[in-house]
Formats: structure tokens, C-alpha cells, sequence
């Protein structure tokens, strides 16, 4: 389990707040997404949880223990794939893995044997002795994931980990995702794609201007919005109204002969409307 | 089930349950080394081209061109400027080798965020950048050995002489470990070499002796540690006694260097 207690992180020279004590609890097995604008301080708060920054103040336990940049022994629970490309780009795939493995404290006959399983699970096999300078980008956040995945972590930290792919690589990596999920493993992830956090987490919240504002199943806050979205065209733009039952939106539908189309609503009407920066406004 | 996850549903070998502190201490330099150890092994052709070219100049330049001229008693100046030579190629090998490498990791590639992340010691793995760099440095140190041969070059070697190249290396890969994690940009490497490295190499009892600096500025530059190097090299080169102090100076220099390079990393709250 992770406990985020009251974590306040402000920069020197800002002006606002990074994270202003932020509180949550992710449970052991659970994915748990972290959703919010550009800025809002989801890349912060993960860089805090992996101790690559140091909060103002609060603390961050995992299953009970403080974790601190010394505390080896909790450091080895945890896996970091980082927003940007953080891979030695002048060392092959298989030394990039292998450094990871040796920073881990791995034996070297454990490393080549996880390596090729992870290479090939990642479909990078054919890469290995390639060096990691002439890998796509999506091949390199695979790399990343695959090196993340090296130590057999019971918590993997995912810091917006499609930005920059495309579509079918993106769904190659959320299958990854959910497969390492249904296999009991912790992932805490952050994400602007509003549709990998619906696909993937079990739990979700919501971070703006440092603080979290909403935390539950995507399913219960898309029924709390309601189940049902009908977009209208209206004033040169797209306004969408919310409704429990689908015969509310039909109702809704025949009152006017505006341009609407009905749909289901998804988490993204929910980002939106929490956000402040809605298409519209609730029914 | 997907047959590529079989890998999770091996036995779940936890890495390194069982490993002590002292296991991540001495993994954690071992890595590092092994990491300069893969840099060089990429690079070695340009890193010992790039060793070769400065010596080799200062040797045509100073040794032939204006060794002639230069009075260092009954030895001839090319004698007296190998070991100079060596001392500031081990300075400038050790630092940028560390320095200009961690600073690209820390900086651009963002590598460093792994080893921060890992449950490696950090101040283990820097230790581990140091030997690597220091060995560098010594790799560039025998070259110049080499390379002066054909210049009919006549000095002493023993084990203290590469054991000096070592402390020396050491000491400037621990500077440029400093550097880099100071630097907020790739020109303040730069810059550090500039005004601190730089002026060492020209200086400090490499190319001249240092007595005949003014005094208050022989003071100074007594007081740095190539000038130390260079001194220790040239005195096993000439087959002289060594001063025992400029080895215990160098010494305390670099556990300095090493204790203030651990509190600037622990301090710093962003890496």
C-alpha cells in the first residue's frame, strides 16, 4: 500500500503552490490513475513518490515504511517509468537493461534470463544489440517499460506513459498495462489521455493547481455526472448535458430541434466538468 | 494467458531480499565502473585518438620546438615534460570523462533519475564514476608513456608512478563528479574548465618548474594539487625520493572531495 500524506512541494521562486498537501491511498494491487492538466503537479508528485525530489513537507509510505532516497530496501519495492526518455542512448537495448539490472542489485544470470523474457515480451528481441539511439520512440518507452519491469517490482509508477505514441502502439502498451494489473502488481500512473486512465484504472483521481479535488472509480463518477451525454451544437460550440437514464436524454432530444447526438458519457466529460473547462453544463 | 508474460509467472526470484546494505555499497561501484567500462568499449577508438592528440603536440611543440632552449639542469627538457604532461592528460582525462558524462546523464538523457530511483547508494555509484574515470586517466597516462618513446624519452617507471596516476585521476573525476551535479547547464562544465582546469594545466610544474613563478604566486600554486602530481611523477621519473606529503595531500584532497561531493548530492532536494 501507498500513503501520500499531506505532501506539499513548492519550488524556489514560484510563486504557487506545486502540491498543496495532497493525501491519498492507493491500495496494494490496484491501478490508480492520476488525471489533470498540463501543470497541475502529477509529474511532481510522482517524482516525490520515487524520490527523485524531495517534498517541501509530508511524507510517503509504502506498505508502512517511510521511503527516503536511502531506504534501499523500499526503493527496491518501486519502479519509475518517467515522462521523458530517460535512457542512455549511446548503450545497446540489452546494456541499457543490464545497467538497470546491476543498479537493482541483480545477478547477471538473473538479468540475461529476465532480459530476453522482457525483450521479447516487448517485442524488442530483434533489437537487443541495436543501439538505444535508433529505436523509435515508441520502442523506446517499450525499452523503458521493460527495464522498469527488470526487478520484478511489486509497485510500478507510470508517468504518462503513451504521450507521444500512436494509436497502436499506445494500445499495445495499455494491454501491458492491464496484463501486469490482473497479475497483482500496484500501478500508479499519471496520464492526460483521459481514455488510458478509463481503460486501465481501477481508481482515479483528479489533480489541478496542486491540489486533488475527486477521488473514486471511474465507473461511479460517470454515473454521478450520469450515464447518458447528448452533445448540442449550440452558439458555435459543442455543449453537452448529462443525464441518469437514457430516456431523460431522448425526452431532452424531442424538446428541440437543435442539432444533438446522444452518447454515452465517458470519464472525459467527468475530467472536463470537474476541471472547470467543461464543454458545458450539467442537465 | 499471454504466452510472452510467461516471465512474470516464473519463480518469483526476488533480486536482492536477502542483500545487505553493504551488498548495494560495493554492486553500486561495481556498476558504475561497468558503465565507463561500456563507454569505453563504444568509443575507443576516438577516446584514445582524442588521448594522443594534446600530449603529442605538447611533446612536438614544447619538447623539440622549444625544448632546446629551456635550461632544466643536466636533463633534457623532454625528460622533465613527460611527467608534467602525464599529470595534466590524467587531469583533464579523469574530469571530463566523469564529468562531462554525468552531466549529459543528469542534464539531457535524464539517466541519472534511474540510479537516484534505484536502491543503489548514490554515493556508492559516484565513487564507482571516480575509479572509472581515474582508470581512464590512466589509460591516457600510458599512451603518453608509449607515445614518448620514439622521442627518446629516459625516465624511471615503478608502481608508485601508476599509483600516482590513479590518486590523480581519482582526484579529478571526483572534481568533475562535483561539477556536474553543481552545473545547471552544459556550459558550466565548460566553464569550470575554463577557470579552474585550465589554468592547472599550464601552471602547475607541468611545462616549467614552479620556482621560477614570483613567489607569492609559487605559493599559490603550490598549494594545488596537480602541482603535487607533477611533482611525485617527476621525482620517480628522475629516479629521486618522493615527498611523502604531496602523496598524503593528494590523499586528503580527494577523501575531501569525496565527503563534500556526498553532502552537495545529499542536500540537493532536485537532482
Amino acid at each position: 500500500m501507498i500513503q501520500i500524506k499531506d505532501i506539499t512541494k513548492k519550488y524556489p521562486k514560484a510563486e504557487q503552490y506545486a502540491l498543496d498537501k495532497v493525501s491519498l491511498e492507493i491500495g496494494t494491487g490496484e491501478a490508480f490513475g492520476i488525471l489533470g492538466p498540463n501543470g497541475a503537479g502529477k509529474t511532481t508528485l510522482m517524482s516525490i513518490i520515487t524520490t527523485l525530489s524531495r517534498p517541501s513537507s509530508g511524507n510517503i509510505f509504502v506498505d508502512g515504511e517511510l521511503i527516503t532516497r536511502k531506504r534501499n530496501d523500499i526503493k527496491r519495492k518501486l519502479s519509475f517509468v518517467t515522462q521523458h526518455i530517460s535512457i542512455r542512448k549511446d548503450m545497446t537495448v540489452r546494456e541499457v537493461m543490464e545497467l538497470s539490472g546491476r543498479l537493482s542489485g541483480m545477478s547477471g544470470r538473473l538479468i540475461r534470463e529476465k532480459c530476453d523474457q522482457l525483450l521479447e515480451y516487448t517485442d524488442l528481441s530483434d533489437k537487443s544489440k541495436n543501439c538505444a539511439r535508433g529505436l523509435s520512440g515508441g520502442q523506446q518507452r517499450k525499452l523503458m517499460i521493460a527495464r522498469a519491469l527488470l526487478s520484478d517490482p511489486e509497485i510500478l509508477v507510470l508517468d504518462e506513459p503513451t504521450v507521444g505514441l500512436d494509436p497502436h502502439a499506445r494500445r499495445k502498451i495499455w494491454d501491458m498495462l492491464i496484463n501486469l494489473k490482473l497479475r497483482g502488481m500496484t500501478l500508479l500512473l499519471t496520464t492526460h489521455y483521459i481514455e488510458e486512465a478509463e481503460n486501465v484504472c481501477d481508481r482515479v483521481a483528479f489533480i489541478n493547481k496542486g491540489k486533488v479535488s475527486d477521488v473514486d472509480t471511474p465507473f461511479k463518477m460517470i454515473n454521478d455526472l450520469g450515464k447518458y451525454a447528448a452533445d448540442v451544437f449550440e452558439e458555435n460550440e459543442t455543449h453537452s448535458y448529462f443525464f441518469p437514464e437514457i430516456q431523460d436524454a431522448e425526452e431532452f432530444v424531442s424538446s428541440t430541434d437543435k442539432m444533438i447526438r446522444i452518447r454515452e458519457t465517458t470519464l472525459e466529460d467527468v475530467f472536463l466538468n470537474k476541471m472547470g473547462e467543461g464543454l458545458g453544463r450539467e442537465a | 494467458m499471454n504466452e510472452k508474460a510467461e516471465w512474470l509467472d516464473l519463480a518469483q526470484e526476488k533480486c536482492a531480499n536477502e542483500k545487505s546494505g553493504l551488498y548495494y555499497v560495493f554492486g553500486g561501484i561495481r556498476t558504475a565502473v561497468w558503465e565507463k567500462w561500456i563507454e569505453f568499449k563504444h568509443e575507443w577508438k576516438k577516446i584514445t585518438a582524442s588521448s594522443l592528440i594534446s600530449p603529442l603536440l605538447y611533446m612536438l611543440a614544447l619538447g623539440w620546438g622549444l625544448g632546446s632552449m629551456v635550461n632544466t639542469g643536466d636533463r633534457p627538457y623532454i625528460d622533465f615534460l613527460v611527467p608534467g604532461i602525464i599529470a595534466l592528460t590524467t587531469m583533464n582525462t579523469g574530469y571530463n570523462s566523469v564529468s562531462v558524462s554525468l552531466n549529459v546523464q543528469r542534464l539531457y538523457e535524464r539517466s541519472f533519475d534511474q540510479v537516484i530511483i534505484s536502491p543503489t547508494p548514490i554515493f556508492s555509484y559516484i565513487i564507482g564514476q571516480m575509479i572509472g574515470g581515474a582508470l581512464r586517466g590512466m589509460y591516457a597516462g600510458v599512451l603518453i608513456l608509449l607515445l614518448s618513446i620514439p622521442f627518446g624519452v629516459s625516465i624511471h617507471i615503478n608502481p608508485l608512478f601508476f599509483v600516482v596516476m590513479f590518486l590523480n585521476g581519482m582526484l579529478f573525476s571526483a572534481l568533475g563528479v562535483l561539477a556536474s551535479v553543481i552545473a545547471a547547464s552544459h556550459l558550466d562544465i565548460s566553464r569550470f574548465s575554463t577557470f579552474v582546469i585550465i589554468p592547472m594545466t599550464f601552471l602547475c610544474n607541468t611545462m616549467f618548474p614552479v620556482e621560477r613563478m614570483p613567489a607569492a604566486v609559487g605559493v599559490i600554486i603550490s598549494c594545488l594539487p596537480l602541482t603535487h602530481t607533477s611533482r611525485l611523477l617527476r621525482g620517480i621519473a628522475y629516479g629521486e625520493s618522493i615527498n611523502l606529503l604531496s602523496i598524503l595531500f593528494l590523499v586528503c584532497l580527494l577523501a575531501a572531495f569525496i565527503v563534500l561531493t556526498n553532502v552537495v548530492v545529499n542536500k540537493k532536494n532536485n537532482l
